[in-house]
């Protein structure tokens, strides 16, 4: 069932026992899962059935610290959520992620990839994958990655009408909380808003924050205010330790072979770093994604002068009336390390049209971040040369220790940490199960819990969590 | 001159166009000691932001 209000909602007399705020991937696949168990369940999507600018007014934000995107661009209020402008990237986190960096402090999930792995298989139905094949070592250091460039999944247009049809779920659109009520142990209701206006009080059994991984710290921060403490009752971590994807064009290659690796449909090929590089090192996880261009011919001898001699390669690309990239580009994205100071706060001067304070996010990039990159380019540069597969060149910047240019990628739109899972209540929000610590019936779904970020798009293991979370809530509702 | 660039092929041209830039990278080789022992040409050395071996610049 798709309500258009909350009024209508509440005409049709449903009583679910779970209520998921945000109908994303992580709340829609939680739904499903829940309504495949017959558990009834309310799902209450903010904005309408299609984008719209006055539902993306809630999201604007400012930002403090590194330039980043802004709040209401790099994320979608509508059915469907973020889903609606996901480019399809697809890869589960590393097993490595997973576990502590001894040269990180804060790393290491309380969970293994073994804990998601079983869900992958309906993770692939969901995402509609091919298989998801094993890394291949190019060297000691470096490792061939699969990252699958999917269908890209809308899923309002996927699962719109199996929710629709569903009988045991309800999807109210153009309704979200503007808080949550909690006694430090339960959450006794939540505030709505609906079309414009207050639309009352509202109670579940139970309550899966999944309003993104911006707008899920908003929320309980907002909520845990007005609720003094009694929505998230260890509330150190909360916001904290948020993470991005830094994502730079590093440099060039040349290739000797163009079919020395396996590329997309786009002639992409990724490589990260083994663990044993990571370690010796001391870096964070990355990804480096090689773009070729195998021009046939004299192009490809002036796309490799491009790289030594771009005035000369410039002036003959123009006799032919070709504009010739130097060779192979290096685009590489990488695991931020997880630090308190990266964080969302609620603003102090600015509210958005329900009275909730708007974000301001405290985003920056630390020094261990860019000998990341740097080290980063060297290793894949020492492969090249040790396989006597090609050579790297690393861009200026980068080598020179300049600042990061702001008209490059600079991110990937993807919002991961603070609600982090933990077992340390001083750094952490959820528990394993992704409840919130020391609340009976509050659940986190979404990027917001992951605790590191590992190197690669996150809407893969966001979605296993998903099932994994879908999964757990089925038992505990029906125990 | 003109005689020889008209003899060369269009593909032979580009190479030796390409040659000519990494000439300069001589320049920033570091002094060879001449008593001392020979470098190792499998070493691995940036130069110009180029990661290179160092018989590439041999």
């Amino acid at each position: 069932m798709i309500f258009d209000s909350y009024e209508a909602y509440r005409a049709a007399n449903f009583t679910p026992k779970v209520c998921i705020l945000g109908s994303g991937p992580a709340g829609m696949t939680i739904a499903r899962k829940l309504g495949a168990a017959g558990i009834p369940v309310v799902v209450m999507e903010a904005g309408p059935r299609e984008f719209s600018d006055d539902s993306q007014d809630f999201y604007r934000g400012s930002t403090v610290g590194d330039f980043y995107f802004d709040l209401d661009i790099t994320r979608l209020r509508f059915m469907g959520g973020s889903s609606n402008h996901w480019a399809g990237w697809c890869r589960v986190l590393d097993k490595q992620d997973f576990e502590p960096k001894a040269w990180v402090p804060d790393t290491g999930w309380p969970i293994a990839r073994t804990d998601i792995e079983p869900y992958l298989p309906e993770v692939r139905d969901i995402l509609d994958l091919p298989a998801l094949r094993p890394d291949m070592p190019i060297s000691d250091d470096i490792r061939w990655v699969q990252l699958i460039k999917s269908p890209a999944v809308r899923f309002a247009e996927k699962f719109g009408d199996e929710l629709d049809k569903a009988t045991n779920i309800a999807v109210v659109l153009n309704t979200c909380a503007t808080e949550l009520a909690g006694d430090g142990r339960r959450v006794t209701g939540a505030r709505l808003w609906s079309h414009g206006q207050d639309a009352g009080s509202f109670s579940a059994d139970y309550f899966i924050v999944c309003t993104g991984g911006l707008e899920n710290s908003r929320l309980l921060l907002w909520s845990n205010q007005r609720s003094n403490g009694g929505v998230v009752p260890n509330a150190t971590a909360l916001g904290r330790y948020w993470m991005e994807h830094p994502t730079f064009e590093g440099g060039n290659a040349i290739l000797a072979d163009y079919n020395a690796f396996e590329v997309d449909a786009v002639n992409e090929a990724f490589f990260s770093p083994t663990l044993a590089a990571m370690e010796r090192l001391q870096i964070m996880n990355f990804g480096i994604r090689l773009i070729e261009t195998p021009y046939p011919g004299v192009k490809s001898l002036i796309a490799d002068l491009a790289c030594t001699a771009p005035s000369m390669a410039e002036w003959m690309s123009y006799q032919l009336s070709q504009r010739l990239r130097c060779a192979a580009q290096l685009y590489v994205a990488w695991e931020q390390a997880p630090l308190a100071s990266n964080q969302i706060e609620l603003s102090k001067t600015d509210v958005d049209h329900a009275g909730v304070p708007r974000i301001e996010l405290h985003w920056k990039k630390s020094e261990l971040e860019h000998r990341t990159l740097l080290e980063g380019l060297r290793l894949f540069g020492a492969t090249l040369i040790e396989k006597n597969l090609g050579r790297v060149r690393i861009a200026d910047w980068i080598s020179n220790g300049q600042d990061y240019p702001t008209n490059d990628e600079t991110a990937g739109h993807h919002h991961m940490g603070g609600t982090r899972m933990g077992t340390d209540i001083s750094k952490s929000v959820v528990d394993a199960n992704c409840k919130v610590h020391g609340m009976d019936n509050l659940y986190v779904g979404g990027s917001s819990v992951f605790c590191t970020s590992g190197q690669c798009n996150p809407t893969t293991t966001i979605t296993a969590l998903a099932c994994r979370l879908g999964d757990h809530l089925s038992k505990v509702v029906t125990a | 001159m003109s005689f020889i660039i008209k003899k060369m092929s269009r593909r032979a041209l580009v190479q030796a166009l390409i040659a000519l830039p990494a000439l300069s990278l001589f320049r920033k080789l570091p002094d060879a000691d001449a008593a001392g022992p020979k470098p190792d040409p499998n070493e691995i050395v940036e130069v110009g932001g180029w990661i290179l071996k160092r018989s590439d610049l041999a």
